[in-house]
């Protein structure tokens, strides 16, 4: 076996309480790496595709990575991989911290999670093996509540994933939260609940051995340091709700439900106004040297913002009062829901009770106090929240008048703060996304923030573009580091291939890890097929091919012009696939 | 003309936007940094490092320190990585 790896995933049925270990050969661990392509793997060989994600026999992978446990920073991370109920496509989420080594210290490069317990119960896996205990104590329990409760009845060695209370409800897109971040997209906080699986605990400390121990130190070291320098400032000092300010003066900062691309009162929302009011602090993941987390003092509590957050329960909903953008945000986490899906399906319902579709007429843009209520229906999915905990997609098909058009959501998967219109790379990467409308999978925005394209009328030549941050993306997630390093690296597959090698010992290229990334990438696009994905999926909402973003009259985007787009993207990634189907190097028998 | 600082470029500056004097974008950059002398991390020569951008009135973005600027030109300078 490889240096790095164990060489097994954990499989544990839930039902019965029974876990095994199951082999992973040399093979099958250097053609998906971890995270996000081994996650991937592991359901196509379960047949997930075909499966119900909220049925029992439905598989939830958390999968770690080759460089957990190593002093490369940002390296403390895990993938949480399934199928969608939101989407019903491939759903993959991060997220960061002890979890991550805790759980690659139990002695498996992954845990999969089939079956469904009797009763509300927390997984507890440690040294002394699997066992199911009672979590019907914690039944209603925000995230934060179950896991410092967790913690002060296991121990403190303990790490913990858990749900909250949207999760047991199954809302189609709650989280996994862990350490106060979330794995957060297409609602596998759902999956983990219809197993009735609050928790899981894990303890462990069986460490693998690393092939060049010394070299990972140099390269820890230098990578450590260059991790402090200009490209990450950002993140440090003002954390991503900055780019509120800077999208809004572009014009592509979504406000209203998508109708506009300018939030007139955003100034009460730039991190500088919320800081003055709102004293904050600091924090890292574990293993992290970034520290990109911005906390911020909320009467007696404290809340993380996000930009995701911040566009979502603020301009997309046209709030502007901060205390409640930032109780917005600090609700979503003690219910376990992801901020970007709440916001836009609440932005949703919005619009359609101003277009008089919705008999709500409380609900409405710019009341912030509606918007928090609206987000405590969801969590316990009474009157209102019922509809909305299925997302926009679904209660657009119950409310009818085409409302599907102004829906805004890709595959079901809500869109997040990015206006289509005004970044037209990106709304491709939105497009072709399979899990759904992404910024995590796809950064085909940072090419409209580019001299490479004209981002309001873009040509086929962004398409390469596009495809290059998403090849990226999928070897991030697979390694697993973290995105806000990107512009660390200068070569990043050759550097990625230089960590490898220093873990794993492979001799691993950077052309092989181009090779690797696509074949990550394919392997969800397989699994979307096996789902049931047809082409016509890969679009955007009517709203935005047949509008023109009102704020800025040169931002419009053809039905003609994006389906061109989209046709050649399928037409390279079809040409990378054929082309590396006829290398022999091509494990095509890793693609059941 | 007008240059707009956002995020850390306006950290940096410590003003959201000035009024300055430029035929080029080099020659804008070579301004800033002795202006600035924290901004100076941020450019290599008379390029902006590949960690910030610069946009011109908000349209198109633009590298090439040959650019050619306009007295009512407005240059925006931000960090390159606009995403979350």
């Amino acid at each position: 076996m490889a240096f790095g790896y164990h060489g097994c995933y954990l499989r544990v049925d839930v039902s019965t309480g029974v876990a095994k270990r199951i082999a992973l050969d040399e093979a099958t661990l250097r053609a998906y790496i971890g995270g996000s392509g081994l996650g991937v793997h592991l359901l196509l060989t379960e047949g997930a595709a075909h499966l119900d994600p909220l049925a029992p026999e439905c598989p939830l992978v958390f999968a770690f990575s080759p460089l957990v446990g190593s002093p490369l920073t940002t390296s403390a991370k895990f993938a949480v991989v399934s199928k969608s109920p939101l989407t019903q496509r491939i759903n993959d989420s991060l997220a960061s911290s002890g979890f991550a080594v805790a759980g690659k210290g139990c002695g498996c490069d992954a845990i999969m999670i089939v079956g469904g317990a009797p009763e509300l119960s927390v997984l507890v896996i440690d040294g002394d093996g699997v066992r199911l205990e009672s979590a019907t104590g914690y039944r209603g329990a925000t995230c934060g509540e179950t896991e410092q409760g967790l913690r002060e009845r296991l121990g403190k060695p303990y790490r913990i994933a858990s749900i909250g209370p949207a999760g047991e409800k199954q809302v189609r897109y709650s989280t996994i939260s862990h350490d106060g971040r979330h794995a957060g997209r297409g609602g596998s906080g759902a999956v983990l609940g219809s197993k009735n699986i609050k928790a899981i605990a894990v303890r462990g400390t069986k460490r693998v051995e690393w092939a060049h121990p010394q070299e990972l130190t140099d390269l820890s070291r230098s990578l450590s340091k260059r991790s402090l320098g200009p490209a990450t400032a950002k993140y440090r000092e003002l954390g991503t709700a900055t780019n509120f300010v800077t999208f809004n003066r572009f014009g592509t900062l979504p406000t209203r439900n998508f109708q506009t691309g300018t939030f007139e009162e955003g100034a009460a929302l730039s991190p500088e106004e919320m800081s003055a009011t709102h004293p904050k602090v600091r924090k890292s993941c574990m293993s992290c040297t970034i520290g990109c987390e911005h906390i911020y003092a909320l009467g007696k509590g404290k809340v993380r913002v996000e930009y995701e957050s911040l566009f979502a329960l603020g301009s997309l909903c046209g709030v502007s009062d901060p205390d409640a953008v930032l109780r917005a945000s600090q609700r979503c986490d003690e219910l376990g829901l992801d901020t970007i899906s709440t916001g836009g399906t609440i932005a949703f319902a919005m619009e359609c009770v101003e277009r008089g579709w919705l008999s709500e007429p409380w609900l409405k843009f710019g009341d912030g106090e509606a918007m928090l209520r609206a987000i405590d229906l969801i969590g316990s999915r009474e009157g209102l929240g019922d509809l909305l905990a299925e997302g926009s997609r679904r209660a657009a098909q119950v409310i009818g008048h085409n409302s599907i058009s102004i829906a805004p959501q890709v595959k079901g998967l809500e869109i997040p703060g990015y206006e289509p219109r005004g970044l037209q790379t990106m709304a491709l990467g939105f497009a072709v996304g399979p899990r759904g409308a992404d910024h995590n999978r796809s950064g085909a925005y940072e090419v409209d923030f580019s001299d490479k394209v004209d981002r309001r009328n873009v040509t086929l030549e962004a398409v390469k573009h596009a495809i290059e941050t998403e090849d990226r993306a999928a070897l991030m997630d697979s390694l697993i580091v973290c995105k806000f390093l990107r512009g660390v690296f200068e070569d990043f597959f050759a550097e990625a291939a230089d960590m490898l090698h220093c873990v794993t010992g492979w001799n691993a290229t950077a052309a092989e890890l181009r090779e690797t990334a696509r074949r990550i990438v394919e392997a969800k696009r397989k699994f979307n097929v096996l789902a049931g994905w047809t082409p016509e999926e890969d679009t955007l909402p009517e709203r935005f091919l047949n509008t023109t973003l009102p704020n800025d009259p040169g931002a419009s985007l053809s039905r003609e012009r994006l389906q061109a787009l989209v046709a050649e993207y399928h037409r390279q990634r079809a040409d990378n696939d054929e082309a590396l189907a006829r290398r022999p190097s091509w494990p095509n028998r890793h693609l059941p | 003309m007008v240059v707009e600082f956002l995020g850390i470029p306006r950290q940096r500056a410590g003003v959201s936007e000035l009024e300055i004097e430029a035929g080029t974008l080099g020659q804008l950059l070579s301004n800033l940094k002795r202006r600035f002398p924290s901004f100076a991390e941020f450019v290599v020569e008379d390029r902006l490092g590949p960690s910030l951008a610069a946009n011109l009135n908000g349209d198109r973005f633009v590298s090439d320190p040959d650019t050619p600027l306009r007295a009512e030109d407005c240059v925006l300078i931000l960090s390159a990585d606009a995403g979350g």
